[in-house]
Formats: structure tokens, sequence, C-alpha cells
């Protein structure tokens, strides 16, 4: 059996003739970044808060280090830190203040881990600022602060780079690849922004309507969406000896009808194209694939891009 | 708890309401003092007795000010965890619910204490800078004992306050509802019924003002009852309400 640092049995939510989350199941493997991807209002930080405790589910389990979360809840919070939706924090205090609350209340004794979760997030050059006085993206990064305090085992991150600038989420992106690989922190990140989730994510589940429609690592992902060139030949034998042999061309795929997909070489169609021909090879079609990502999780979700 | 207690006033830090607080607990004091300074000039040879002027400032406190005044702070300290987005971060620590409940129980206990010293050590220093007569150790004592009792009985009825700032989640209903018992107050005041209602039964309390036509029993039972009832729907309510 897997060893999960989180899963969700048959999850649901209701609230009176609404399903917010629908009989989730989500595996999430120790060590690993999963990424919750879904459309605004899909379930996904209501099902970050039924994990959390804040919101009771309808009917369903949970299981974080292999222990029910209800029954549990004293053992297992402290190993987990959090943020979910906007972080909040008392205004009239400064970024230490505040973290100081929260250490002293988990019962944090060591002096340098209010220092040091704030130069993690780059929050220690003015210690004297109100937290009143911060913008969006400096709250986020105080959220963060607060979360990885003390040193937690798993990290749940409900939309971490709203309101941060693009500095601000590669830098949330390296700082949670480098939490992930230093300290072997399983992190759970939502996102409805498929870009941000795919180059963090080690596995995603797509969640949809409260539904998780599919939990796919991002190699599998990567590998069903990759970019290629799509040829239809007259003669298909023939011409994927030429490419081998004139282009060295030798990641590619046959298919059926003719068609030959080339996983390389890519701006090169008329030059290849131009090449077959001139080996008396019939080009009857030419196909370029791009962004599959964004259509194949467009696809998914059983909708429009712009919808 | 005593680290959850530190927090709370740990969370207080640089809060302009304490020193509001403080300017709301001094009014009392300061109307009954500008009061009799006014009917010192207009009659020099009646004498103004500190226990008089104890007594008239308590009244004030705690039929008019007091209850808006802990009104404002108790909505503050449980409706700031709401308005601040701060409670989930505590709750998932995790922290008890009750725990947490009556870590903010405690410091309003606090408060308000400090408040009705604060206004009981006013009126001391009003009095001697007005030479007022009649100082003694018993009227100090008594005074004192008054105000306390005023005080202490005045944060019991706090918890239906706290039942509507947690149902409400925002300070305008909790301060309408307090303005409301305090209109009561003012209405009742110097009827019969003042024995029986909550929070105008404080003062009959304090000054041990009881009326024949109902025993004692009846002013501490409705303020106790009231007490209860509000405590235990506030605590049922925060225990099992969900964080959005």
């Amino acid at each position: 059996m897997p060893n999960w640092v989180l899963e969700t049995k048959a999850l649901t939510r209701k609230y009176k003739q609404q399903t917010a989350v629908d009989a989730l199941n989500i595996h999430v493997p120790k060590g690993c970044i999963y990424g919750l991807l879904g459309r605004n209002g899909a379930g996904k930080t209501t099902t970050l808060r039924m994990i959390m405790g804040l919101v009771k589910p309808t009917a369903g389990d949970i299981e974080v280090f292999g222990q029910n979360i209800q029954e549990n809840a004293e053992q297992i919070y402290p190993r987990v830190g959090s943020i979910i939706e906007t972080p909040g924090f008392y205004e009239n205090l400064t970024a230490p203040e505040n973290l100081a609350i929260l250490a002293r209340l988990r019962g944090i004794h060591r002096r340098d881990a209010i220092s040091y979760a704030l130069s993690r997030v780059g929050l220690d050059h003015e210690p004297e600022k109100l937290v009143a006085q911060y913008s969006l993206g400096m709250k986020q990064r105080l959220g963060i602060a607060a979360a990885i305090m003390h040193e937690p085992e798993l990290l749940i991150l409900d939309e971490p780079t709203n309101g941060l600038d693009p500095i601000g989420i590669q830098e949330m992106r390296n700082f949670l690849l480098d939490l992930c690989e230093e300290k072997q922190v399983t992190i759970i990140i939502s996102s409805h922004i498929l870009s941000e989730i795919e180059q963090v994510a080690d596995l995603i589940g797509v969640i949809h309507k409260g539904k998780l429609l599919e939990e796919i690592t991002i190699g599998e992902l990567r590998k069903r969406n990759r970019r290629y060139l799509e040829f239809q030949v007259s003669n298909q034998k023939k011409a994927v000896v030429f490419l081998e042999q004139q282009f060295q061309i030798n990641d590619y795929e046959v298919h059926e009808q003719g068609k030959i997909r080339i996983y390389s070489h890519f701006g090169e169609e008329g030059k290849l194209n131009r090449a077959l021909i001139e080996n008396n090879i019939e080009v009857s079609k030419i196909t370029m694939s791009e962004d599959r990502l964004e259509d194949y999780f467009v696809k998914l979700i059983g909708g429009r891009a712009s919808d | 708890m005593i680290n959850l207690l530190s927090t709370e006033f740990l969370k207080l830090k640089r809060s302009q309401l304490f020193l509001i607080s403080m300017l709301g607990a001094a009014t009392s004091p300061f109307v009954c003092f500008i009061a009799y300074l006014g009917m010192k000039s207009k009659k020099p040879g009646v004498p103004i007795l500190f226990n008089e002027v104890f007594s008239e400032t308590n009244l004030y406190l705690v039929l008019l000010i007091g209850v808006t005044l802990y009104g404002v702070i108790t909505a503050y300290l449980f409706n700031r965890e709401y308005t601040e987005n701060t409670l989930k971060n505590i709750l998932t620590i995790p922290i008890s619910r009750t725990r947490l409940f009556m870590s903010k129980l405690i410091l309003l206990l606090i408060w308000i204490l400090f408040l009705t010293m604060f206004a009981w050590g006013l009126t001391l220093i009003f009095g001697v800078i007005g030479q007022f007569q009649g100082l003694s150790a018993a009227v100090l004592m008594t005074a004192f004992k008054e105000y306390i009792v005023g005080g202490v009985l005045l944060f019991l009825l706090v918890t239906p306050t706290i039942l509507v700032t947690l149902l409400c989640k925002n300070y305008v209903p909790s301060i309408v509802f307090t303005v409301a018992l305090t209109m009561v107050n003012v209405l009742i005041g110097n009827s019969e019924y003042r024995v029986l209602y909550p929070w105008s039964a404080v003062l009959v309390i304090a000054r041990h003002d009881f009326i024949t036509q109902y025993p004692p029993v009846y002013s501490y039972l409705s303020i106790f009852a009231t007490s209860l009832l509000g405590l235990l729907a506030a605590v049922i309510y925060f225990k099992k309400e969900e964080i959005h």
C-alpha cells in the first residue's frame, strides 16, 4: 500500500442543494508537490478548508500521515502549515510580533525560528514596519513565513501567488521547490493557473465542479501533451528512413494514415517538407501542435478557453 | 492558557482602543466633577461629600457609559479575529475554541476591572482637586467595593453582546445592541423594574438598593441567568461555527 501523506476518501461537502466537493479521492505521496488545479469555484478552497478542519465534511474521510484527521487533530495539525485564501494578520503589529504570537501558541521555543522564517521569505529587512503598511504580496510572503515557521512536514497553500508580482511568483516557485527538495516537505498547492502549477508540481489533481477529473504525474501529462510536428506522407516507411538518415531525427512516432509525429526540429518544418518532396515523398498535410497543455486542461473540464 | 492570555495582551500592542476605552471610562468621573464644581459655585455653603460623588459617578458608569463601552471592547476583542482574518491561523495550530474563547473572556474581565479602578481613582483625584469633603478609609473602601461589584456584574452581562458579535461578525450590530440596552436602563432606571432588568439590577446590587416588592434573589437571578444563557449560546455557536 502506498505511503500517502494525505488521502481523501469520498470527501464530500454540500451546501443545501449545492455540492461544492463531490466524493473527492486525492492521493498525495510523501515529498512531492501536489497541484490542485481547477477553475474558480471548482471546490479547491473548500477541500483545503476541510483538510484544515475549518469546514466539516458532509461525508467522507481525510487521512493525513496515515491517521484520520478528525480523530487525531491534536497530533496531526502541529505537523502541518497552511495558508487558506488570503493570510490574515494583526495590522497593529509588526511581522515579528505577529509571528511571535503564533510561535507562542505553537510552543516554539527556538529563538531564531521567527528570524529564520522571515529571512526565508525576504521580509527580514524591515522588522519595525507594521503589517498595516504591507502590500498584498508582502502579506502573502508573511503568510508563507507563518506557515513554515514550525518546520511542517506538510504544507498546504491555497493560491499562494495571489497578489505577487512576476518576480515574486518566480521567487515563490523557487522557494517551494527548494523546500521540497532540501527538507522533503510535502506541499499541496492550489491554483487556477495551469502554467503556475505545471512549473512546480510533481503530481496534478484536476478538479472541476467539485469532482476530481484526473490525477496525473507531470511527467505523464507532458508525455501525453508533448509538442510535435506532424507530417502526413505518401510513403511512411521511406520517409522515416530518410528523416533518420538525413536529419538524425530519432524522437518520433508513427501513426495511422501515414502520419509521422516528430518531437524535435521545431521551426524547420519548411526545410523538412522541401527535403521530403525532393526525395519523391508526397506530403499531403503538416500540423503543428501548440500550447497543448492548456488545450488539454480546457478539454478535460469540458469548456472553452474563454469560458 | 497562560500562553493564550499573554498573546491576547500582545495583540493589544499599539491598539488605540485601549486609550479610547480609558477616555470613555474617564467620562463619568469628569462629567460628575464638572457638575459638582458647578453646584459648588452656585451654593458655596453646601458641602460636597465624597460618598455622594463616588455614588453618582458609579451610577453614570454602570447605567450609561459601562454597557456601551464594555460592549465596544467586547465586539473588538471577538470580532477582530474575523475582520483581520486571523481566526483560521489560530484554529489550525490547533488551539481549542473553548480555550480561545475563555482567554478572551479573562482579558475582558481584566480590562473592565482596570477601567473600573481607573474611574474610581480618577473620581478620587478629582475629589481631592475639588476639595470635596468627607474622605475617609471607610468611604473609599465602600466606594471601591461598589465599583468592583458593578464592574464584575457588567462583565458577566457581556455574554449576550459576544453572541451578537459572533452572529453578525460586525461591530455595528453589537454597538446598536448595547445602545439599546442602555436606553432601556434610562427608561426604567427610576421604576421598580430596575431590580429585574439585568443591566440596571447591576447598580441595585452594587448599591444594595433593593426594593421590598422583589427580593434581592430576583436581581441576582436575572443577571446570572442572562449571563449563563448568553455564555452557553455563544460558546456553542463558536464551537460549531465553520470558518469561511
